[in-house]
């Protein structure tokens, strides 16, 4: 391993950050606000995509700006781990930016120059914490991104929203304190911070106790971003932002920058075997199985699409975080790949979400009976990723799985390879619904669904479709109990501003609009609502539902049910179709030929590195 | 013969006070230009002190040529030359601030002036009692100066500090007199040889711990350490914008500098040593006000009161440093301290700004003003975040050299207390910029720009009652010295080789042992 | 006790003038009157540094030019107080400048009423 100074990962770092000032400027020019973060995202990806090749040839660039603070220095490195995963963002930020054109634009969206501006700097700071090369720099990075991706939380400005963004600051800023603490921790221990393959010494002989006290400061904090539980609840909360940036800062760049952040701990700071030895591993790699079974279970009665895919999120970002608590290479190896593996997958099913949105304003499961003959491309799209998630052979997310599975048997921990496997059938039971009623179902024909639909532990009736004639006046702020009446030619308007309506008198039709023609800016509604369309609610759930039922959506099929589009993009707009496909190919390619694509050699040589003092 | 620049730095503001009062008689707008070169002048001495002390370490001047311990002494070292420079940067910025924003009497020069002067004299002295005479000649410049606006608030308030004030002086004296009484001295160096030999002997260290007492609650009090700090939210609040800046920014500073500056030199790490009751009180003190502070800053609803409180919890953090007494920990004091000032009067002057163009005061009419003040709402969003201690800003490098002070000293309740404290910081920031840029579109008021310096913003007070404390007119230097603080806290993120550098001397001596 | 109290009576007298002074500042609602109380404490720090000065027997620092006359009582304290004294009166005049201000706003000067007056 060769240090090579070179002014690259520093550029790479700063040129967003110049991006969001020249974004600021252009301000009044939208057209070339937009394309200086086309090229941006290109020069960006340009940059870091020229070290791969020294990278994988061995060499390592470093760039220092000087002493940060005493004896740790302000200095950036890219090495094949913060490659991974500096590539994998400002791979994935130019498809998200052009997304992002076409679902800012097509939404009407206000402040869109904040919104571009504040992306930029996520990305410069995500790529910051990818080449930090010692535990304090990254943290400076992780406060900015924090910091950075705060405006987005809250882009909304609705109520919903500024508790999102209030809830995602005081548990990324809490996470934050965390990992101050344990640098500050480790740095008394070691008496450095800096990432050492392998692990730093010091550590390996320090107190115990202290180093066990340390590492698990580390581990939450960063814990928080990867959606450790039971510090995970911002990241659903956090899905009422536009969908781009649930895209990519809440399926890629901020919550890998948790994982990132972990991995660094475990394999540059205390290094597998220590991390083994103190046997802190078991109990992360513990955290992370109850975390994916769990969140996998929660998933299943989400109706809201972005937040299945949220509690998704959580579940695979443990998959990760299991993979590197667990010392064997096939393990690690595994976790690293489900990086960008997870990213590919979690985009295209986020940006299909999105599309869905803007095109039908249809956010809930629930509503998407059929959908599939209105946009065609986009639920095959969907598909395709949905069975990489649950670990299909072909797409990514069966590639990196496989590795964790091996790795966990040959280890012997048959209760983290069960986790794997069940939380595998639990992906399948909560993708499979969304993709069969697209296809296989129709708006007019559909079953019931009778986890999203009925309180835990079951209702006192059937779940099948019933008049809601002779209920109690009182119940008028509960929501109807159908979603979509089977006979009901027309649906009731629940537009505009009528604060509360009787339900029990018919609504008046909207005849032969959507209702997004109707409404078009009623971007956010109830990602809250867990159980909305059920008559009995559960008591924590019911509090969601009166906050955000003035606002219930006007989603669901047009009256006539959804009109046929072909399969050469008559759906949508290219802007969006073109990322989404972009991203699918990018998972197929992943899990059909792992190795030409770079990323599973960068992790090879991360992993020999890491554990090249260790025997199994 | 660079040591003259110690004199200079207290002589030149102090004569300059004179002279507005004196050409008032020709004309009443002389007192603006007057400050300015006085300022200038003050600058460019700070500047070369501060050259010095970076390259050839300490520097000692004996005022009247009567040599020490018998003589005054003014000195310039590690820990004084930041907060000279401080005081003499923020001075003139406030300058800046002022040529628009007024008071524009002269007398409101003379008192600024005598202020100035009164700060540099306790950064440089090296005598306690002479420490005391600048504490209320500084005091007195204050009281006049929170009072500058002749609204009958600010009286109040006025007098309220001025009670409480003396009355903290009043302590420190009575501490100088007992360490004077046990040893005869009273320069700081000579002062802190004797009081080791007091404090060893059997029973001799009650006599020091009190005058150790009295001292740290006097100029507590000062600093506006809770519980000693009731006058300071009033005098921040009803102060005229401009005096708010100026004494937010230095006044407490100044005094909490004094404070380390005490502790170090006179008291020294050993009397800790052998004294562990007062390094334990000293932090208990600063732990309650950390939290006491932040938690009261986050209930407040008008925006001034709120950092008031902040500071209350942000000096807290301060005193913790220094009573920790480690090498990270004073560092990072001192830091904090040059860190703090800046951002605190960076805020209170882009809350001026803002209570200026838009009438806000409360954190309620600082609704979506980030889109009709973008620079200032900007400038103040980068300062609120560097207060929370978000790298990379001087906010930050001061909280981590306290941190790392308080994990080596495995004093883990503090530790635990200064990294919790970005929370609580967080806590009153985020409300307020949540309100500046994701309030709902339908509360924000929309009052003509005329309209704002006519009602102050508040809905209770009465539309014809004039808000005496707002400037009058933003100018573009008032948007330049909030975006430039801003800038400079950013910057100073990086700078820590020279604090260290600065430092290194000092910390090497206070620490030898 | 009663010793200590016969020896150092100045001592005792300084405690009593310094709690009366404070005890004056916080409980009584006339402004005027806590400047008085603030006064008071002043004076008794100067007590303080004038008692600690004294030596018995001791004479007017002065040296002859011959040598000896000791012992001297200590000049320094003498100065410091001195110096005090200046600095008290001035913050007397600028308190009673407010005082004066506040009355010509308000009309009064029981704090009670003031924290009425402005509350509202």
């Amino acid at each position: 391993m060769t240090e090579v100074v070179d002014p690259r990962p520093i550029a790479a770092v700063l040129i967003s950050v110049v991006g969001t000032f020249a974004i600021l400027a252009a301000h009044r020019r939208p057209n070339v606000r937009e394309g200086v973060t086309l090229a941006v995202a290109f020069g960006k990806f340009g940059i870091i995509a020229s070290m791969i090749p020294g990278v994988l040839a061995g060499d390592v660039y470093v760039w220092s700006l000087g002493s940060f603070v005493i004896d740790i220095p302000f200095e950036l490195r890219a090495d094949a781990l913060g490659l991974l995963f500096g590539t994998l963002a400002s791979l994935l930020w130019i498809i998200t930016s052009l997304y992002s054109i076409g679902y800012m634009r097509g939404l009407g969206e206000h402040s869109q120059t904040r919104y571009f501006a504040s992306f930029a700097m996520s990305l410069s700071a995500a790529v910051g914490i990818a080449f930090a090369s010692n535990l304090l720099v990254l943290f400076v990075f992780y406060e900015v991104l924090t910091a950075a991706t705060y405006p987005l939380v809250a882009h909304d400005e609705t109520e919903e929203a500024r508790k999102a963004g209030r809830k995602y600051l005081a548990y990324t800023f809490g996470g934050g304190v965390a990992v101050l603490a344990g640098t500050a921790a480790v740095y008394w221990l070691a008496g450095t911070v800096a990432f050492t393959p392998g692990g730093i010494d010091a550590l390996a002989t320090a107190d115990p106790t202290l180093a066990r006290g340390a590492f698990a400061l580390l581990a939450a904090g960063f814990g928080v971003k990867a959606g450790l539980m039971p510090l995970h609840s911002w990241l659903p909360d956090a899905m009422v932002a536009p969908t781009p940036v649930s895209g990519l800062l809440h399926a890629v760049a901020v919550v890998k920058s948790g994982v990132f952040g972990i991995s660094r701990v475990v394999l540059d700071v205390y290094g597998p075997e220590a991390v083994a030895d103190l046997g802190v591993g078991l109990a992360l790699g513990s955290v992370a199985a109850i975390t994916l079974v769990a969140a996998s279970v929660i998933a299943l009665r989400k109706d809201n699409l972005k937040r299945r895919l949220a509690y998704s999120t959580v579940s695979q970002l443990s998959y990760i975080v299991l993979g590197l608590s667990i010392l064997h290479p096939d393990a690690i190896t595994g976790g690293l790949l489900h990086i960008p593996a997870h990213a590919f997958m979690k985009l295209t099913l986020f940006f299909c979400a999105g599309i869905i949105h803007v095109e039908t304003h249809t956010d809930d499961i629930s509503d998407m009976a059929g959908i599939g003959k209105r946009m065609p491309l986009t639920m095959a799209a969907f598909a395709v990723a949905a069975a990489g998630m649950a670990g299909i052979p072909l797409v990514a997310g069966f590639v990196s799985k496989f590795y964790l599975l091996v790795g966990t048997v040959s280890v012997g921990n048959y209760v983290f390879a069960g986790a794997l496997l069940l939380s595998g059938i639990l992906n399948i039971a909560y993708f499979w619904p969304v993709v069969y009623q697209a296809f296989f179902e129709s708006e007019d024909a559909h079953d019931a669904k009778p986890l999203v639909e009925n309180p835990l532990g079951g209702a006192g009736r059937s779940s099948l479709a019933q008049t809601d004639g002779g209920r109690p006046e009182d119940e008028d702020d509960e929501e109807d109990d159908l979603d979509v009446d089977p006979e009901e030619l027309g649906r009731p308007d629940f537009s505009g501003s009528s604060e509360k309506r009787d339900y029990s008198e018919p609504a008046p039709l909207v005849d032969g609009e959507y209702a997004v023609d109707q409404n078009p800016s009623d971007h956010t509604v109830d990602e809250g609502d867990e159980g909305d369309d059920a008559d009995d609610h559960t008591p924590e759930d019911h509090h969601d539902t009166e906050e955000h039922h003035h606002e219930h959506h006007h989603g669901g099929p047009p009256p006539s049910g959804w009109t046929r589009s072909g399969w050469f993009g008559g759906e949508s707009t290219w802007f969006m179709l073109g990322p989404i496909l972009a991203a699918m190919t990018g998972s197929v390619v992943l899990g059909l030929v792992p190795h030409a694509a770079v990323f599973l050699r960068l992790i090879d040589g991360i992993v020999s590195a890491v554990l090249a003092g260790v025997t199994f | 013969m660079t040591d003259i620049v110690l004199p200079l730095l207290i002589a030149v503001p102090i004569v300059a006070a004179v002279a507005p009062l004196l050409l008032s008689l020709w004309s009443t707008e002389t007192g603006w230009p007057v400050a300015t070169v006085a300022a200038l002048i003050e600058t460019g001495l700070a500047a070369v002190l501060l050259r010095s002390v970076y390259l050839d370490g300490r520097l000692v001047h004996e005022v009247g040529g009567y040599p020490a311990p018998y003589g005054i002494e003014l000195v310039g070292d590690g820990l004084s030359a930041p907060i000279v420079a401080l005081v003499a940067v923020v001075s003139l910025g406030v300058l800046a601030f002022a040529r628009s924003a007024g008071p524009r009497r002269n007398s409101f020069y003379s008192a600024y002036l005598l202020c100035v002067g009164g700060l540099m004299g306790i950064s440089i002295t090296g005598d306690l009692f002479n420490m005391f005479v600048f504490l209320e000649i500084t005091g007195i410049a204050t009281y006049a100066l929170v009072a500058a606006d002749r609204s009958g608030e600010s009286a109040i308030a006025a007098l309220k500090y001025l009670l409480l004030g003396t009355t903290g002086a009043s302590l420190f004296l009575i501490g100088v007199g007992y360490a004077l009484i046990s040893t005869g001295t009273l320069n700081m160096v000579d002062l802190s040889v004797r009081l080791a030999e007091i404090y060893t002997t059997p029973g001799g260290s009650r006599v020091v711990l009190a005058s150790f007492g009295f001292i740290a609650v006097g100029l507590g009090l000062k600093a506006a350490i809770f519980p000693l700090h009731t006058w300071q939210p009033d005098a921040y609040t009803y102060a005229p914008d401009t005096v708010t800046v100026f004494i937010a920014a230095l006044a407490s500073t100044v005094y909490a500098y004094a404070l380390g500056r005490v502790v170090l030199t006179v008291f020294t790490v050993d009397f800790f040593d052998a004294v562990p009751l007062a390094q334990d009180g000293l932090l208990a003190l600063a732990t309650v006000s950390i939290l006491a502070g932040s938690a009261l800053a986050a209930v407040q609803s008008e925006v001034k009161r709120m950092f008031a409180y902040s500071s209350v919890a942000q000096f807290g953090l301060v005193v913790a440093a220094f009573a920790l007494a480690t090498p990270d920990s004073v560092l990072g004091g001192v830091i904090h301290l040059v860190g703090h000032g800046l951002m605190k009067g960076g805020l209170f002057a882009a809350a001026a700004i803002l209570a200026a163009r838009h009438g806000a005061r409360t954190v309620d009419d600082y609704a979506r003003l980030g889109y009709r003040s973008p620079v200032v709402a900007a400038a103040l969003g980068v300062l609120g975040f560097a207060l929370v201690g978000v790298p990379p800003s001087i906010g930050f490098l001061g909280k981590w050299y306290v941190a790392l002070g308080a994990v080596r000293a495995e004093a883990w309740p503090v530790a635990v207390v200064v990294f919790l404290s970005t929370l609580f910081t967080l806590v009153y920031v985020a409300r307020l910029l949540e309100r500046l840029y994701f309030a709902d579109p339908g509360t924000a008021a929309t009052p003509a720009p005329g309209e704002a310096v006519t009602d102050g913003g508040d809905e209770d007070e009465t539309a014809d009652r004039v808000d005496s404390r707002v400037p009058d007119s933003v100018s573009v230097g008032m948007v330049a010295v909030v975006v430039l603080t801003a800038l400079v806290v950013v910057a100073l993120g990086f700078a820590t080789s020279g604090f260290e550098t600065l430092l290194d001397p000092v910390l090497t001596e206070v620490f030898s042992q | 006790m009663i010793e200590l109290l016969a020896t150092r009576w100045a001592y005792a007298a300084f405690i009593l003038l310094m709690v009366t002074g404070i005890y004056m500042m916080i409980a009584n609602a006339n402004l005027v009157k806590k400047v008085i109380g603030l006064n008071l404490f002043q004076s008794a720090v100067f007590l303080f540094f004038i008692a600690s000065a004294y030596v018995v027997d001791g004479s007017v620092p002065i040296v002859h030019s011959e040598g000896g006359g000791g012992p001297y009582v200590s000049p320094l304290p003498h100065v410091i107080v001195l110096t005090a004294i200046v600095v008290g009166v001035s913050l007397t005049a600028v308190a009673l400048a407010l005082i004066v201000r506040i009355y010509g706003e308000y009309g009064t000067l029981d704090e009670a009423v003031l924290r009425e007056v402005s509350d509202d």
